[in-house]
């Protein structure tokens, strides 16, 4: 018998039984009126279960692998994630989102990214998170608030989101269980770049080199990776590059219009008043 | 290049990521934890952008991912600007201070037993009393004691 078609139904099993138990801890672990400590706990245990289930089933659909770096990184990252949506108080999920932040930092150095790794922390923790946490205390300086001890429908919202998450499993498992034959699978623009330039490699062009894609096997790590990406970023997509300038520009300018037009408006109104 | 393994794992990662920021945002009421759900979402897709293009071997998913981070910087600070606005007219970051908007057939979202004060009594540790109780000082009432 096909050992994959015997551990199917257990695997399924197990999947919807990490779905079913994702939904019960999101659902225990939102803010409601009628939460205690002991049901919180219940919801964080149920939780790590239901994570632990969703890696065991990846591990037997594709298999996850033994790394155990990113199993920490991601580990923090998602951990973190879970943290920052479901913390009461609003400054505690702005501190968690920093350190989910961390955490996909590293995953994508584990990845080989380093530069949006460090771009990641520099861009969001480093500016974006700290204008968030501007906002918290300027809007809310007493702390947490009674609507912050509330959800918008947490059952229906924590049963779709782990239903969804249920799927993309399935669909991520499928993907590394079944690969492709190498006849109907599309050759990466890797092989074909690298097929290209195999005659002009002997040049040994510096700027050829750059522009063309990492190519050399299969390690993790690419010396040059940034040259790469910035070569890439500034030949290619040089038009996108300047539409984005552009972009950071009309939003500077439309978010301090915004603020200084009903500043105005409402010192018209008082002029007028008065 | 990355092996499939790793591939996988990334895979997931940005696939849990991306749904607790959707829970988050369909869930949380404060528009604040809303936005920081919306920019968790944005991570679980910056990690699959990057898993495809080091799978590949293929610059445009980590260019794309650059664009990401542009973007979303505009949208924090378009949308700080407007959650301020909205704050300074409703004095709440509740999004349900804005349920007048809402479709003509939804039912108005009516809070039941909400706790009428919301502060968390701190527990201060026991120290054993030494030296002489210092003087009050009036500006111990502008301090938080709690967040």
């Amino acid at each position: 018998m096909d050992p994959v078609a015997a551990t199917l139904p257990i695997t399924g099993l197990l999947l919807a039984g990490s779905v079913a138990a994702l939904a019960a801890s999101l659902w225990l672990l939102l803010p409601k009126t009628s939460d205690t400590a002991n049901s919180r706990r219940l919801g964080f245990l149920l939780g790590t279960g239901a994570l632990i289930g969703f890696a065991a089933t990846g591990r037997s659909l594709g298999g996850v692998g033994e790394d155990a770096v990113f199993l920490t990184v991601a580990g923090i990252a998602v951990i973190s994630g879970l943290a920052t949506i479901v913390t009461r108080s609003p400054v505690y999920s702005a501190i968690w989102f920093a350190m989910a932040l961390a955490g996909v930092s590293g995953v994508l150095l584990v990845l080989g990214a380093q530069f949006l790794g460090v771009a990641t922390i520099v861009v969001y923790a480093g500016a974006i998170l700290v204008m968030f946490l501007f906002v918290l205390m300027l809007a809310q300086p007493s702390g947490m608030a009674p609507y912050d001890r509330v959800s918008n429908e947490p059952m229906l919202a924590a049963a779709a989101g782990a239903v969804l998450l249920g799927l993309l499993t399935l669909s991520i498992g499928r993907l590394s269980a079944a690969e492709p034959p190498s006849c109907c699978r599309m050759p990466s623009r890797a092989q074909a770049m690298a097929a290209a330039t195999e005659g002009a490699a002997s040049e040994d062009d510096r700027s050829a080199r750059l522009i063309a894609p990492a190519t050399a096997g299969v390690e993790s790590v690419d010396a040059d990776e940034v040259a790469h990406l910035g070569a890439e970023l500034f030949g290619r997509h040089l038009f996108a590059v300047e539409v984005a300038g552009v972009l950071l520009l009309v939003a500077l300018v439309g978010s301090i219009a915004v603020v200084s037009r009903g500043e105005a408006t409402e010192n018209d109104h008082r002029r007028e008043s008065r | 290049m990355i092996p499939a393994t790793l591939l996988t794992n990334a895979l997931l990662v940005g696939a849990v990521l991306f749904c607790l920021g959707l829970v988050g945002i369909l869930t949380r009421r404060n528009l604040i934890v809303m936005f920081l759900s919306a920019e968790l979402m944005l991570q679980g897709v910056s990690v699959t952008l990057v898993a495809w293009s080091r799978y590949h071997g293929d610059w445009g998913g980590q260019v794309l991912v650059v664009f990401v981070l542009t973007v979303a910087a505009c949208e924090a600070a378009v949308a700080l600007v407007f959650v301020l606005q909205a704050f300074a007219r409703t004095g709440r970051l509740d999004a349900s201070a804005w349920q007048a908007l809402r479709e003509e057939n939804l039912p108005r979202v009516i809070d039941h037993g909400l706790p009428a004060d919301d502060r968390v009594v701190p527990t201060w540790p026991h120290l054993s009393p030494a030296g002489v109780l210092p003087e009050g000082d009036d500006s111990r009432s502008l301090e938080r004691d709690h967040v």
